[in-house]
């Protein structure tokens, strides 16, 4: 990120801490507040912008990221949280151009709509199927049960999922 | 297994779909420029008072604060509002809810600029707090702005209901109660708003009418509206709750005082408080039938709370009052409805625009009535069902349609699959029951409101065809519907085409992007432009290959010959012909308005969409909780553009709707919202919607039909509390007359009716 152009959020009496992270396999320092949420750093101080804000507490799943291998929301982890930890965003989902088969499945069942919701709810998926390759329908529900949509009523979100599913059993 | 219709098949990936799933695409809200400030609005204290002063002088002196502005810094008219401009962009003297706005700010970081906001001093005197919409007319009540409290009167007569109800041999009278739904669009209200170095202003904000929004901000500005630019497009979902402007005018102004960038991304909770919601309504509805099982007698008095200021609460109403008798035949009708201001939020426009109220409380009528006099309720509903050519719900002539039939067909048949499906019960405290509903819903403006659309397409230098339309992606896919519309009309590739929508320094005024107009309206404009633009093409084409232009064609990649096997010779690509041709680009641009009815009636519409829903509920005995656990659908609506994005409209539209029966109101007490965030406003999640929903797309239309595929986007979300109300009485008796459906009052009804297990082994 150029600098030059960073936001000055210096103020006074205001300590800030040096953040180590992996981010999407690239290491990353950065100097913030220690209570700085971790969605405002992805967002603002990295424009790391895929990760979304909506509700701000926790209850859409709209800002989900992969902190070392689990599904957290990026709205409730305060920098000093995520310090030397890894965290996989939605940009590092589909690597080089190429999308995860999450994402094709997706983009050809109709999971999505206005998009908002829907780097979230990938992230979610991922974590889902890396744990639970042929999820039921229980676990469907419990594992995206923290990811709301608006647009889609889910119909597309679970046929995506489904159709995962269906592929994991055909390779198993 | 039933063969895939045609429409299936045409299953268009979004355009817009990569960058979505990937993350990869920049929302208005996502954008970041250099030197950008970010911008906060300092909103009321109170829902109603008196402003006494207004001290700005401790939050200018804060460090990294660049702007503040109020009331004295709006050059032009200090007012905004699509119809009526009554709501104050910056309130001088009076707060009447706690959205308005009394200052905002504009600071090197967000949290400068809200401690910024923390510091203005408002000094106000709290007034009464107008919040019974019942009592809104009152003589003694506050009067909330100059004219009193009344905002608008609609009605519809027809006939001598009095002298009728006298010849019924059953009524139904009943009063419906429905809630203050919030359209909860996944990306709040922001953008940024960026002066430009020639004077000019680029507002990057989501809107559903970019020279709408232009307009009303030249007015506020007191700036030309050439000077404005508007880039409206995509948004994270809006259902009709940023069509009104939001946070622009405060962008906008704090932009041009201090001369950067200003980003505004309200938080949810300052969303919740600012922005529109559905207008909670009070609906009475006295129903009387004949001998004969005809509906003969239909009286409906309408009370809708429209909040602090109008919007578009005028024609809300008019649509409710136009809708309330549904796809019914009834000779004689009193409607009347009445809006009216009071200090609770602001109503405005929100997916359905009054159907949804009035359809909960008409077809609520239609099972109480058919229970009374034990016939099949959609037997009944067909008895006194409309015909094809029969004439529309307020007098109006309208385009011929079976849809009404079509669909309660549809459900009737699904219905009855249903009903033998096995059903196994998880356990003994759970009791299901199916309910149906049907609905008709107009499509446009209406009669008598400017309601203008067109389109361009253009040959450009790059040899793509540019479709231009000035329309937004709030998600709805109309991306996907240009894309599938315009290559089949032309016979070209996607490869070929470039589609530019919400940008008004890029794209024609196609009206706005609301009220199910969008894919019928791209549909028209094709029509219209497809024979003259061809005809551009094909005679340059003739002019510069010698081909001669009766066997030239538009075709994949350029302009071709069609040979006797019917494959396609190439003659001459959209590039040779853009870059051989000297003269100016080849362009065709239409302007026209939706259809409407010719008869001067008022608000009435002339293209209507059908939906008949079929739920099926599980109330659980213990807790009086209830589950959909079927949401299907039967939608005839003419020809499906794009399945995919057809489905999704019903589907989303549909679970919006069990959000507004089950879970949703944005209650308020006093003036205050007692719901600010996701946690205590709750949405439907994936746990709470049936994992699987039928769509039955029904396209024919009647013969000689011109006006092609209807719009969809709120069919869905009409008739769907209805289906579930119905369903809960056939579980467990009890007749929902309130949303969203109170478990208590289940449970109550249920322990009255002593069908727990328990109860019943007691007797």
């Amino acid at each position: 990120m150029d600098k030059s152009d960073a936001v000055n959020v210096q103020t006074e009496n205001v300590p800030v801490i040096d953040l180590n992270l992996t981010i999407n396999e690239n290491p990353v320092k950065v100097q913030v507040e220690p209570t700085a949420r971790l969605v405002d750093i992805l967002r603002d101080e990295l424009q790391l912008t895929g990760t979304k804000i909506s509700c701000g507490i926790g209850r859409c799943g709209a800002c989900s990221v992969m902190i070392d291998g689990q599904l957290v929301n990026a709205c409730l982890t305060m920098a000093y949280q995520a310090d030397q930890t890894s965290i996989t965003t939605i940009e590092g989902v589909s690597r080089d151009q190429e999308m995860d088969p999450i994402q094709k499945a997706f983009l050809e069942e109709g999971g999505f709509q206005c998009g908002y919701c829907t780097p979230g709810m990938v992230m979610a998926v991922k974590v889902l199927l890396e744990e639970v390759p042929v999820p039921t329908e229980e676990d469907i529900k419990m594992a995206l049960s923290g990811n709301l949509c608006r647009c889609t009523g889910y119909g597309g979100i679970i046929r995506a999922v489904q159709r995962m599913a269906a592929e994991n059993s055909e390779v198993r | 297994m039933q063969q895939m219709k045609a429409s299936e098949k045409r299953n268009r990936k979004r355009p817009d779909g990569p960058d979505k799933v990937t993350g990869r695409l920049n929302y208005l809200t996502d954008l970041h420029f250099p030197h950008m400030l970010y911008g906060k609005i300092k909103r009321s204290a109170y829902p109603h008072a008196r402003i006494l002063s207004i001290h700005t002088e401790e939050a200018e002196q804060l460090p990294g604060v660049r702007a503040v502005v109020t009331f004295k810094d709006v050059p032009g008219l200090n007012a905004f509002g699509i119809v009526t401009p009554d709501q104050p962009v910056l309130c001088e003297d009076t707060v009447r809810y706690v959205g308005d706005a009394v200052a905002a700010v504009a600071a090197d970081t967000k949290e400068m600029a809200e401690h910024a906001c923390s510091l203005i001093a408002i000094e106000y005197e709290p007034l009464p707090v107008v919040d019974d919409p019942a009592e809104a007319l009152g003589a003694a009540t506050p009067k909330l702005h100059p004219d009193g409290n009344l905002l608008h009167k609609a009605h519809f007569y027809k006939g001598d209901v009095d002298d009728a109800f006298h010849k019924c041999t059953e009524i139904v009278e009943e009063t419906y109660q429905v809630p203050r739904q919030m359209h909860t669009y996944m990306e709040t209200e922001g953008g940024v708003i960026v002066p430009e170095p020639d004077d000019t202003l680029t507002v990057y904000v989501g809107t559903q009418h970019g020279y709408k929004d232009r307009f009303q901000l030249s007015r506020i500005l007191n700036m030309p509206e050439e000077k404005i630019r508007i880039v409206s497009s995509p948004m994270g979902g809006s259902f009709g709750g940023k069509d009104e402007l939001n946070i622009q005018p405060y962008g906008a102004l704090l932009a041009l005082a201090s001369g950067r960038p200003v980003k505004i991304h309200q938080t949810r909770q300052e969303s919740v408080i600012s922005g529109l919601k559905r207008h909670p309504m009070r609906i009475t509805m006295k129903t009387g039938v004949a001998a004969d099982g005809k509906i003969i007698a239909h009286k409906v008095d309408i009370l809708a709370d429209t909040g602090a200021y109008s919007t578009l609460g005028p024609a809300i109403l008019e649509f409710a009052v136009e809708h309330s008798t549904g796809p019914y035949v009834i000779p004689n009708v009193k409607t009347e409805g009445v809006s009216v201001f009071t200090n609770n939020g602001v109503a405005g426009e929100f997916r359905g625009f009054g159907g949804n109220q009035v359809t909960f409380a008409l077809e609520g009528q239609m099972d109480r009535l058919a229970y009374r006099l034990d016939v099949d309720p959609l037997e009944f509903r067909r008895h006194n069902l409309r015909e094809t050519d029969e004439i529309g719900p307020i007098g109006q002539r309208i385009a011929s349609t079976d849809g009404a039939y079509q669909v309660l067909q549809s459900i009737k048949e699904h219905r009855q699959l249903k009903i033998k499906e096995e059903n196994e019960m998880p356990d003994k405290w759970k009791v299901r029951g199916i309910g149906t509903a049907i609905t008709m819903h107009g499509g446009g403006l209406g009669y008598g409101r400017l309601d203008p659309a067109g389109g361009r397409l253009c040959l450009k230098e790059s040899g793509k065809i540019e479709a231009a339309f000035g329309f937004e992606e709030a998600g709805q896919g109309i991306l996907g519907v240009i894309e599938t519309i315009v290559t089949e009309e032309l016979g070209c590739s996607v490869s070929d085409l470039s589609v530019v929508i919400g940008d008004t320094s890029l794209v024609p005024s196609s009206g706005s992007t609301t009220a199910s107009r969008g894919t019928s309206m791209v549909w028209h404009a094709l029509q219209k432009m497809k024979e003259p633009f061809c005809k551009l093409l094909i005679e340059k084409g003739e002019a510069l290959t010698g081909v001669e232009g009766h066997r030239l064609q538009t075709g994949k990649g350029g302009l071709v010959v069609t040979a006797h096997d019917g494959e396609e010779i190439p003659i001459i690509t959209y590039e040779e012909l853009a870059q051989q041709s000297t003269e100016e680009e080849m362009t065709t641009s239409t302007n026209f308005d939706f259809p409407t009815t010719p008869d001067p009636i008022d608000s009435g519409h002339f293209l209507y969409t059908f939906g008949a829903v079929l739920a099926q509920v599980e109330v659980d005995l213990l807790t009086g909780k209830v589950k959909v656990i079927d949401l299907d659908q039967a939608i005839a609506a003419g020809p499906v553009v794009n399945y995919l994005g057809y489905k999704g409209q019903i589907e989303g539209g549909g679970v919006m709707s069990l959000g507004y029966t089950l879970l949703e109101d944005a209650l308020m007490s006093e003036g205050e919202y007692m719901t600010q965030n996701l946690d205590a406003y709750l949405i439907p999640g994936i746990g709470d919607v049936p994992f699987t929903m039928k769509v039955e797309a029904i396209e024919t239309l009647p013969e000689d039909d011109p006006y092609g595929p209807r719009g969809v986007g709120e069919i869905g979300s009409v008739a769907v509390a209805p289906a579930i109300a119905k369903a809960i009485q056939e579980a467990v008796g009890y007749w929902v007359r309130r949303l969203p459906v109170s478990s208590e009052e289940v449970l109550a009804e249920v322990s009255k009716r002593r069908i727990n297990p328990w109860t019943k082994a007691m007797q």
